[in-house]
Order: C-alpha cells, then sequence, then structure tokens
C-alpha cells in the first residue's frame, strides 16, 4: 500500500514489528532460559551413555549400580527440563497471543481512523486482508516456526555447548564438516521461497476464478460461456497443482539435506575420535555420546527448511501489517478544538481543491477545483453533474470525511480542522447512496446512531417521520432481522431505516447522497415524505441525481469536471441556457412518457 | 481414554493396535457408517481414482525411508563394536574396517535421504493432481446446473466446495505415505529390537503404544480447541469485515471508537481459545519430549543388567538407544497426520454432496419452438415455492414474485415495456421466457434459437474489457466495437488500454452504469433474436439512458425486446406496454390508451411520475 515499507530490511521490520506490539518484548529474556534448560533435557541420554559406558559398564566389570545412579540423576534432570519446557513454551504462547491481540486492536483503531479515501472498494478487501490473513500468519508463525525457533535454536547451541565441553577439536571438525550445509540451506531456501509465492499467487488465482465462475453461473449459463470458463478454471487450476508440485519438489531435496549432514558429520567425528585414540584423553563413552550429540545437533535442521519459509511469510506479513499503521489517519482530531456556535450552521466552501492520494507517484488528475460558495443556514442544495464531476467528494468534503488538499470547508464558520469529532457528528449526518446495514435486527441498526436511546424514542422518531405503518407492515416489526448487509430489506426499505437512523442524531446538517436504484412506487413515496420531514429546517446538501430533487431545492450546484460551473436557483439555470438547461432538457426528453 | 486403549492392546495385537487409534483420532467426527477404518480406506481410495500409480510411489519412498532407519542403527552398532570400542580397549581397528561401516553409513544415509525425496515429492503430486481432478468435476458441475439449482445454492457454499473443501479433501494424501512409513518402521525397529533383546526389545516396543496414546489423546483434545479458535477467527473475519463495509457509516455516527471496541471484544474471544490450546499443548509436548527421555535412560539402566550377564554389547545397547531416539519424531508426527483425516472425511463428504447432486433437466426443454421471433405465453402459471431461492443472499425483492395464468403474444420485432409494482411478477416473467425457471403450468413459445437475457445485476468478470463482451465466443474486433457504440460504451476506448483494459474482479474498477453498458454489449454482440432486458439502464444517468435506448431502437431490427421497466423513459421506448399486478396481466396495449383506461395502470405511472409533478408545479410558480 505504501511503497517505502518493502525496502524495509527483515531485520527492520521485526524491530518495528516489536515495537508496535511490545508484549513480544516482556520477559522474553526469561522464556529463552527456560527453554535453555528445556533444551538440556535432551542433551541428558548422550551424556548418560557416555558415563554409563565410561564408568558402569567398562569390559568385564559392570557396576549395574552405577549406571542406576546415573539414570536417577538423569531423571531428575529430565523432569525439570520438562517443565522448564513446558513453562517456555506456554509463556511464548501467550505472549505472542497477547502481541497478536493488542495488533489486531490497534488495526482496527487505525484502520477505523483512516480517511474514507482509504477505504475505497478497491482498497477495502486489502485492509480486511491485513486484519485478518496478514495477522494470521503471524499467528501461525508464532504457534509452530516461532515455537521452532525457540526450541530448536536453545538445543542446538546447548548441544553445541555440550560438544565443545567434550572436545573441542572433535566439536570443530563437527562444525566444519556441518557448516556448508547452513550455506546450502539458505541458497536453496530463497529458490524454495520463490517458488512458494508463485505457487501461492497462482492459488489466489484459482480461487478468484472459481468464486467468478460459480457467482456468474446464471449468466455464463445464459450466454452459453460455461464450457469455455470451465476450460480456463481448469487451466489455471492445472498451473497451481505444477507449482506446488514444483515448490514441493525443492522443497523435498532441501527436507533430508540435514540428514546427508549428519551421516558425513558422523564419519568425520568417527575418523578424527579413531585416529587421535585414548592418547588425546578420549573415552569410549565420550566417542559414543559425541556421535549421538551430533545427531542432535543436526536434528532440528529438517525443521528449520520448514519453518525458514514460514518466517518469511510472517516478516512479510508483518510488513504489510505495519505498512497499514504507517499510512497517515484520515482527517486528524484537531488539538485544541474550537466550539460550533448553537443554532442553525452555515457552510461555507473556500476555494476547496482536492484530488485523491496516489497509490503511485503518478499526480492523479484533481477531483475538485477552487471550488467557492457559500451556504446560508437552513438552505436546501442540491449538487448536480455527470459522474465523475466531483459531487461525491464534494458531499465527503463537508462531512469531513476527507480534507481539502487546499482551501477550507467551515462549518457554522469554524474551520472543519478545528471541529472535534463528536462535535461535528452530533451535528451533521450522511445518509450514503447505498446505506450500510448491520446484520441485526432494524432497532439495533437504528440504535447505533445514539446507543442510550429507548425504544419510545425509536417510535417516536419513526413516526414524526410518517413511517409508523411501514414498520407495521414488517414480520416482526422494529426486531426485524435485516440480514448481512440488510439483504433481507428491499433498497428502498434500507434507506428508509438509514433516514430514521439519521434522524435521530437530530443534526443541524444533511448530508444526502440520493439513491439511483429502482424502488417501488409505494416505498419512494414514503421515501419523499420521510425526506421532506428529515430536511425541514436544516441545512440540506443533496448530491443529487434525479433532477426532479434539484427542481425542488432552493438552490443548484451545478459542476463539470471538478468545477463549480453554475449556481443559482433551478428556474434561474433553466433560462440560463448552460450547462444545466442542457442536463434539464435531456432530462424531460427522457422521463417524459407519452 | 487412556485405560481403554491400554486394556485393548492385549486382545487385539499390533496390527489391530494401530487401527484403533487411527480409528479413535477420527471416531468423534465420523459417523459410524460401517468400520471407522474402513471409511478412511474408502475415502483414499476414492480419493485416488486414477493417480494410485502417484500414491504408491510415495509409499515406496516411504518405506525405502524406514528400511534405512532401522539399518542405520545396525551401522551405529558396528561403530561402536567394532571401531570405537576396540580402538579404546588398545585393540587395532584396520583402514579398511573402518572405511567400510562408515562407507556403508554414508550409503544408508543416502539412500534412506533418497527415499525421503521421493516421499514427499511424489506425496505432492498425489494431493495437488488429487485436487486439481476434484476441482474441475465440481466446476464442471457447476456449469452444467441450470438456473433454478443455482438458486437455491448460497453461491459462497458452492465456492467453499470447489475451492478450500477440495483441498480439504486431499489434505491426508499428504502425510498418508509418512504415515505409513511409521507403520513400517515400529514393526521393522520392534521385530529387530525383539529380535536383537527379547527382554529388553518387548520393554522397548511397550512404550510405542504410550507414546501413540498420548499423541492420539493429544490430538484430538488440541483439536477441539483448534476447531473452537478457528470458529472465532471466522467470526472475528466477518465482523472485521462488516465493520470496514460500513465505514462510512461508522464514521457519521462518530462511531470509531465503539466499533473498535466491539472487534476487540470478539478478538480477545479468539485469544483465550488460542491460549487454552497453547496451554495444553506446552504440556503435552514436553510430555512427549520427556516420556521418551526418561523411557530411554530406563532403557540404559536395563541394558547394564544385560551387558552385566554378557547377553548384549555396548554397541548393541547403544544402537538399541538410537533407534529408540530415531522413532520418537516419527511417532510424534503420526497423530499429526491422522489429525488431518476427520478434516479430509469432512471436506470429501462436502463435495460428494455437490457432486452427488444430479444435473437437473434444463428448464429450457419446456419451452415451444417457434419459427419466427414472436414470444408467447398461455395460462402461464408459476408458484415461488417451487422454485424457492431461501439461501440466495439477495434482495428480497427477488424471491416474491408469482405468475398466476399470464397469457400474452408479443409479435416479431416489437418491444414491450413490463410494467408493474416491485413483487408483480416482472423478473419471473423473463426468467420463464429466457428458460431459466419452468412454469408450473401452461406454455411459452419462443424462436428457435431462444432469448437472451440481460440480467439486473451487471456480472462482471477479472479481465479485459472485450473478455467481458465475448465470453470466450471468437466475436471479430468490428463486431465488438459495433456493440459497444449501440450500448452507448464509448467510454471503454478512453480507458488506458482501450478494450483490451483489465477490469478487476466483479468489473472492480467501473461504475455501475458502466458495467451495464458494457453487459449490454456482450448482449447486442450476439444479435439475439429475443432480447429480455430486466431493468437494465437503471444505474445510467437520464441522458445516457436516454442514448442507450434509442440506440437500441435504431438497431435491433427484427428482434423482440421485452424489458422491464421502471422508468418513464423506458416505457416511453416501447411499442406496447404488459401491466402486471400481483402475477396477473392487468392490461396489455398502447401506453397512451392505458393511461386513459386503466386506472390502476395510471396512478403506477404517476407515482413513478411523482418527480416530474412537483417540477412541473415548481416550474409553474
Amino acid at each position: 500500500m505504501t511503497e517505502p515499507l518493502s525496502r524495509w530490511s527483515a531485520a527492520q521490520t521485526v524491530g518495528r514489528g516489536v515495537r508496535a506490539a511490545p508484549a513480544l518484548r516482556h520477559g522474553i529474556g526469561l522464556t529463552v532460559a527456560l527453554a535453555m534448560a528445556g533444551a538440556g533435557g535432551r542433551v541428558v541420554v548422550p551424556v548418560l551413555v557416555q558415563q554409563a559406558i565410561d564408568r558402569g559398564l567398562k569390559a568385564g566389570e559392570v557396576r549395574v549400580d552405577m549406571v542406576a545412579w546415573l539414570a536417577a540423576i538423569g531423571i531428575t534432570v529430565i523432569v525439570f527440563a520438562t517443565w522448564a519446557q513446558r513453562t517456555a513454551v506456554a509463556r511464548l504462547g501467550s505472549q505472542s497471543e497477547e502481541a497478536l491481540y493488542g495488533l489486531r486492536v490497534r488495526l482496527f483503531e487505525h484502520i477505523h481512523r483512516l480517511s474514507v479515501a482509504d477505504h475505497t472498494e478497491e482498497r477495502k478487501g486489502a485492509l480486511v486482508a491485513r486484519v485478518t490473513s496478514d495477522v494470521e500468519t503471524l499467528a501461525q508463525f508464532f504457534a509452530w516456526g516461532g515455537l521452532a525457533w525457540l526450541l530448536d535454536g536453545t538445543l542446538m547451541l546447548t548441544v553445541a555447548g555440550v560438544m565443545l565441553a567434550y572436545d573441542w577439536v572433535l566439536a570443530l571438525v563437527a562444525f566444519v564438516v556441518a557448516a556448508p550445509l547452513f550455506y546450502v540451506l539458505q541458497r536453496v531456501q530463497s529458490y524454495l521461497s520463490k517458488a512458494y509465492d508463485a505457487a501461492r499467487q497462482d492459488n489466489a488465482d484459482v480461487l478468484t476464478q472459481i468464486s467468478e465462475v460459480v457467482s456468474g453461473a446464471e449468466t455464463l449459463r445464459a450466454y452459453d460461456a460455461g464450457a469455455h470458463y470451465a476450460a480456463e478454471t481448469e487451466k489455471i487450476s492445472n498451473r497451481r497443482s505444477n507449482s506446488f508440485i514444483r515448490a514441493g519438489t525443492i522443497g523435498a531435496f532441501l527436507f533430508p539435506s540435514g540428514e546427508v549432514f549428519s551421516v558425513l558429520t558422523v564419519s568425520a567425528v568417527t575418523v578424527v575420535g579413531v585416529w587421535r585414540g585414548p592418547a588425546a584423553g578420549l573415552t569410549a563413552g565420550a566417542m559414543v555420546g559425541f556421535i549421538f550429540l551430533t545427531y542432535r545437533f543436526l536434528e532440528p535442521i529438517a525443521e528449520f527448511t520448514e519453518v525458514l519459509d514460514q518466517t518469511q511469510t510472517a516478516i512479510a506479513g508483518m510488513r504489510r501489517v505495519l505498512g497499514v499503521l504507517e499510512i497517515p489517519v484520515g482527517p486528524p482530531e484537531p488539538t485544541k478544538p474550537m466550539p460550533l456556535p448553537a443554532g442553525p450552521l452555515g457552510i461555507t466552501l473556500d476555494h476547496v481543491h482536492f484530488s485523491y492520494r496516489s497509490r503511485t507517484d503518478e499526480d492523479e488528475p484533481p477531483v475538485l477545483v477552487d471550488v467557492d460558495a457559500v451556504i446560508p443556514p437552513g438552505q436546501q442544495v442540491a449538487v448536480v453533474g455527470e459522474t465523475g464531476s466531483g459531487k461525491t467528494t464534494l458531499g465527503r468534503l463537508i462531512a469531513r470525511f476527507a480534507d481539502p488538499t487546499a482551501g477550507v470547508v467551515l462549518l457554522g464558520g469554524v474551520p472543519l480542522t478545528k471541529v472535534a469529532n463528536v462535535d461535528l457528528r452530533s451535528r451533521l449526518v450522511v445518509v450514503p447512496q447505498e446505506p450500510f446495514l448491520f446484520d441485526g435486527t432494524i432497532a439495533a441498526n437504528l440504535v447505533f446512531a445514539r446507543p442510550t436511546l429507548t425504544r419510545a424514542e425509536l417510535d417516536r422518531a419513526i413516526a414524526e417521520l410518517d413511517l409508523t405503518d411501514w414498520v407495521d407492515t414488517l414480520q416482526d416489526g422494529l426486531d426485524t432481522e435485516v440480514g448481512q448487509r440488510g439483504s433481507q430489506l428491499s433498497a428502498g426499505e434500507r434507506q428508509l431505516v438509514a433516514l430514521v437512523r439519521a434522524s435521530l442524531v437530530d443534526p443541524d446538517v444533511l448530508v444526502l447522497d440520493e439513491a439511483t436504484s429502482s424502488v417501488d412506487a409505494l416505498t419512494e413515496v414514503r421515501i419523499a415524505r420521510a425526506l421532506d420531514k428529515l430536511a425541514a429546517g436544516r441545512t440540506t446538501i443533496a448530491i443529487a441525481h434525479r433532477l426532479s430533487t434539484a427542481a425542488r431545492a432552493h438552490r443548484v450546484l451545478v459542476f463539470e469536471r471538478g468545477r463549480l460551473v453554475e449556481d443559482g436557483p433551478h428556474h434561474e439555470l433553466v433560462q440560463r441556457g448552460g450547462a444545466y438547461a442542457a442536463m434539464y432538457a435531456a432530462w424531460v426528453a427522457a422521463t417524459t412518457s407519452a | 481414554m487412556f485405560r481403554r486403549q491400554v486394556g485393548r492392546i492385549g486382545r487385539i495385537g499390533w496390527g489391530g493396535l494401530v487401527e484403533r487409534f487411527t480409528m479413535d483420532a477420527i471416531g468423534s467426527e465420523v459417523p459410524a457408517r460401517g468400520g471407522r477404518m474402513t471409511q478412511a480406506f474408502r475415502l483414499v481410495r476414492a480419493l485416488l481414482r486414477g493417480h494410485k500409480r502417484l500414491f504408491f510411489t510415495a509409499v515406496a519412498g516411504a518405506a525405502v525411508f524406514a528400511t534405512c532407519t532401522v539399518l542405520s542403527s545396525l551401522v551405529v552398532r558396528l561403530i561402536i563394536d567394532d571401531i570405537v570400542v576396540p580402538r579404546f580397549d588398545g585393540k587395532r581397528v584396520t583402514v579398511g574396517t573402518v572405511a567400510w561401516i562408515l562407507g556403508a553409513l554414508i550409503f544408508v544415509g543416502l539412500v534412506r535421504a533418497a527415499g525421503v525425496i521421493v516421499r514427499r515429492t511424489w506425496a505432492g503430486r498425489t494431493s495437488w493432481r488429487v485436487t486439481e481432478s476434484i476441482t474441475s468435476q465440481v466446476i464442471q458441475r457447476v456449469v452444467t446446473q441450470p438456473a433454478p439449482w443455482h438458486r437455491r445454492q448460497s453461491t459462497g457454499d458452492v465456492i467453499t466446495r470447489a475451492g478450500v473443501d477440495a483441498e480439504a479433501a486431499t489434505a491426508v494424501l499428504g502425510p498418508l505415505p509418512y504415515a505409513s512409513s511409521v507403520v513400517v518402521l515400529v514393526v521393522l525397529s520392534g521385530s529387530w529390537l525383539i529380535y536383537t533383546d527379547p527382554i529388553l526389545g518387548l520393554g522397548a516396543v511397550l512404550v510405542f503404544p504410550l507414546l501413540l496414546v498420548l499423541n492420539v489423546i493429544y490430538q484430538n483434545k488440541v483439536d477441539r480447541h483448534y476447531n473452537t479458535a478457528q470458529d472465532e477467527l471466522g467470526k472475528l473475519s466477518a465482523a472485521v469485515h462488516e465493520s470496514f463495509d460500513g465505514v462510512a457509516v461508522v464514521k457519521s455516527f462518530g462511531a470509531e471508537a465503539r466499533e473498535t471496541e466491539r472487534l476487540a471484544i470478539i478478538a480477545g474471544r479468539l485469544r483465550s481459545a488460542r491460549l487454552s490450546a497453547v496451554r495444553l499443548r506446552s504440556t503435552f509436548e514436553a510430555l512427549l519430549d520427556g516420556v521418551p527421555n526418561v523411557a530411554n535412560i530406563l532403557l540404559v539402566v536395563g541394558g547394564a543388567y544385560r551387558v552385566r550377564s554378557g547377553d548384549l554389547t555396548v554397541g548393541e545397547l547403544t544402537s538399541f538407544v538410537y533407534l529408540f531416539t530415531l522413532l520418537v519424531f516419527p511417532l510424534r508426527l503420526i497423530g499429526y497426520a491422522l489429525s488431518e483425516l476427520p478434516r479430509s472425511q469432512a471436506g470429501w463428504s462436502r463435495i460428494r454432496e455437490l457432486l452427488d447432486q444430479p444435473v437437473e433437466p434444463d428448464p429450457a426443454r419446456t419451452l415451444v419452438r417457434g419459427t419466427d421471433n414472436s414470444v408467447q405465453l398461455h395460462d402461464v402459471w408459476f408458484n415461488r415455492d417451487d422454485n424457492r431461492d431461501n439461501n440466495r443472499d439477495d434482495n428480497r425483492d427477488d424471491n416474491r414474485d408469482v405468475l398466476r395464468g399470464v397469457t400474452a403474444t408479443v409479435p416479431a420485432g416489437r418491444t414491450v415495456a413490463i410494467v408493474g409494482a416491485t413483487g408483480s411478477g416482472k423478473t419471473t416473467l423473463l426468467d420463464l421466457v429466457a428458460g431459466l425457471v419452468e412454469p408450473a403450468k401452461g406454455t411459452i413459445t419462443v424462436p428457435a434459437e431462444g432469448c437472451l437475457m440481460v440480467f439486473q445485476e451487471p456480472f462482471m468478470l477479472a479481465g479485459t474489457v472485450r473478455d467481458n463482451v465475448t465470453l470466450g465466443l471468437p466475436i471479430s474486433d468490428a463486431d465488438v466495437q459495433r456493440a459497444i457504440d449501440v450500448a452507448e460504451a464509448g467510454f471503454v476506448r478512453d480507458l488506458p488500454n482501450g478494450v483490451d483494459t483489465l477490469v478487476g474482479e466483479r468489473g472492480v474498477g467501473l461504475s455501475g452504469g458502466q458495467r451495464q453498458r458494457v453487459v449490454l454489449a456482450r448482449a447486442l454482440v450476439r444479435r439475439p433474436a429475443v432480447l429480455l432486458l430486466d431493468d437494465t439502464t437503471s444505474a445510467l444517468d437520464p441522458t445516457t439512458e436516454a442514448k442507450v435506448l434509442a440506440n437500441l431502437r435504431a438497431s435491433l431490427g427484427d428482434t423482440t425486446v421485452l424489458a422491464v421497466a421502471s422508468r418513464p423513459s423506458t416505457i416511453a421506448l416501447a411499442d406496447d406496454v404488459l401491466f402486471l399486478r400481483d402475477g396477473v396481466v392487468v392490461a396489455h396495449g398502447r401506453h397512451d390508451e392505458m393511461m386513459g383506461s386503466v386506472a390502476s395502470y395510471r396512478e403506477l405511472i404517476e407515482a413513478f411520475e411523482h418527480d416530474r409533478a412537483a417540477l412541473d408545479a415548481e416550474a409553474a410558480r
């Protein structure tokens, strides 16, 4: 989303990630120490075998009591180590869950505060993905990869330490022979992760394709295109299989590399050990113990090969998550808010310019250019213009969903940037084109306006908008479930709910984005009636798609390619013979039925 | 559970033991139809149809791996007994001995690695090829099923079956070869241990079931926690989706903090579900590490007795301990492998559910094919109960329509507007003529080549604008351009790559009105005998809509048009109007005549023109 982030190195990303989720750092030292102690449990057996061979199993005189004593000590150590490991794993788990929870909440908060310009249709999916799937890759990492790093990392360190303590020459031999393995791992790993990236991309393509073919099945059938798209899907699905098989094959070669290196290392250790012999202070037990330790040392390698890929995915996920947190929040809260004057509010647009922030470095064309207008309190204004003329954006600026790139919007004489959000939202309400309803009852959606509202207040508001008869037609009245996004209601009914919801705030300013979808006649009448009641006495900005709305307004603002080209009452503009008059003539022609 | 398992061992023996554990691992989720093991076997057999060779190559690799694992313990014994011990006892060890034993070590290691490579590579091939077959079967079925079938399904559910469920079903195939190698490994090494030293061997072998039981108990318990966590994650995703979708509402009511808090509560539930899983896991992981370690130590003590009595050499004892160490990891993983089984079963049964539904008869078969481009309906009835759309997540407007005895004739080349209030049966009428649904009663006569519907919802696919117009048909550029002109979709030429500009999934990047025009071009390019328009210009501004309608009228020739219309402008285009109310044809005739003679029609049109009336009053003032 924000490009510079991709330049962060893995270390920088992790550093920033830990700062964003401080729960990760708290007590990590103790967790690692406990994991070290836990790893100690895994060297008990090799050490015991060595001790038993050297002290208890000397040829001819087997001292079982000695072995039993050693075993008792060993078991004690293992019990302690088991406890330590359990505690370390539990600590890592709760630390990471705590951190992820914190990260999620930070994301929710941040994303809700982003400007609506960052909530466009295209980016919405990306934002949801950041909070769900990207944080999930982190969760998966902590549950498997992070754990492996903790346990296997401490195991390798502990085993290496014990090897050095036994015989530093043999230990060095082992390390030198095993060293190329790490080089091989790193090299192959980069191929592997590229292969998996490609495979994941192909997987996403398959899922997209499936979702399209299924949701468009009726259309594809009606247009006889089913076979074509089924074949297309098979092609993409075959490509996905090939990619995953390719990545899997690379992984398959990587996986047993620890295996191969451990037989080479054991051979080298045996040769050097046998060559040096007892003269160098080595014993048979030490040799056997050492061989065991060598296997233990390289044992986690197989797991690391799996985990490295997951680690990279997690770092990439973290980078994207941090990227969202880097997007500056939408209109910032004023540090020293100014109160809005009491009573009706007017709106002043003072040389307002606006362009959307570009995702690339290229300049996006401006959406609004030098808009200047003074709207007195209580005036009902219609904003008209073709799609892309900037009229919707104007509504957003007045509602302060975004700030102008240049110029000032004033509400009741106060610049919007100086108005506290709480203040603004209690005085100005937006009724969007496609009102959004949450899954739940109508009452729950209404109460969203103000959580303290009582049922009686809801009923009163509904009565004021003349909608009681409509509510009575609903199966469960206000307790009717609206379904996901209000899908159980018709488009018109959703608008009715939105109008009631807006009236509950009792705002001084209304910004109405007129609906385009067709609505049945009765609902249409209800909407018109409710709108009239709602708008009465309030400053109203209607983003109008029907010119009839414009004709009824006190004043019409006509936009063309971001510029305010005409401004005045309907009949004046019609007589003027300009852009508005032309639009109006076309509209009259289109809507005259006879 | 633990007690129950141990009690059984004596009676059922080794093979049965593994089988039982397998069964109990999957027991909780799989209905007891036939033996559970039989079911698992059936699942695998069904999945592997046509891909057996891949799978058995993987199994062969796994067997090589298991055999070499046991062999490697033999070599370790040789290293100790024939190299290390004599050397440190002051005896001579020849270079030849060292060379051949270490050579054997390296050779066995390499072969074992090769086994692993074959196993992993072919296991991956098996799963992905099987997934591919399943996806293709599901998609084939989806594109073959007619509209009524689709309307009964929830789109999201079918998508899940073709994508996620197909992957889930094959998830078991990945670890299966490995699991089979663990069985080989346990049997081989068990026999080998018992053969080397019956008493010590038996003791060691008895630890395997203990570990296996521990694993299975753990896997069962932890799966329950993971499932809970997965549910919570689903709820969180849904809530996040909804909350971000409604961000405009959230913002306009200043409810950002409230929404964050609401989501934080759901995220908190996910956290606690995950925490319980982590706690359980930490205990079991530690036990699964600790128990074999303790067993290993006891093995050394027992081994010391056997060495003293001369039944065992130091090398044999060491190779015992070594082999035991090697077994711990695979034994731990088998629990994981088995845990995929229920998920696969569930995925596969959901896929079977879809594939086992027979292809439904195409409603279009009930259409009578006429000789010209006219459309006739005779006493057509339609009941929504027979074609219930209860799973659909669309507007409820769509599901209310019924038709009661509709009779109408639309002569070839005429344009008829279908007018009526919401729920009067307009869309249903078009669906019937299009052959998307079949009437309960009555006959519908359409041209031999059928009718082409332009749906209310302009459906677009990710791809170029051209792809969206042709939908894979070989259509010339000139034809595409002409259709674009008629549909007033000339805006596509201003896009960066003209008609070859990529649009996103579902036409993201284009406005609703732009999508409607592209979709209209898609229909026009096919030069249909009958064009059915379901309110397909609703998102256009009046000026553009007027142009589109004028172009249509000029270019269609003898194409018959049935158009659902709710705007006076669309109605004005029509030669005739078919006025529906509550599923019955109230009137069929010319618009201006009906305005005079049909009171209810006039009322409806006046409601449509409500805006205009207010406007004229304003103008008069």
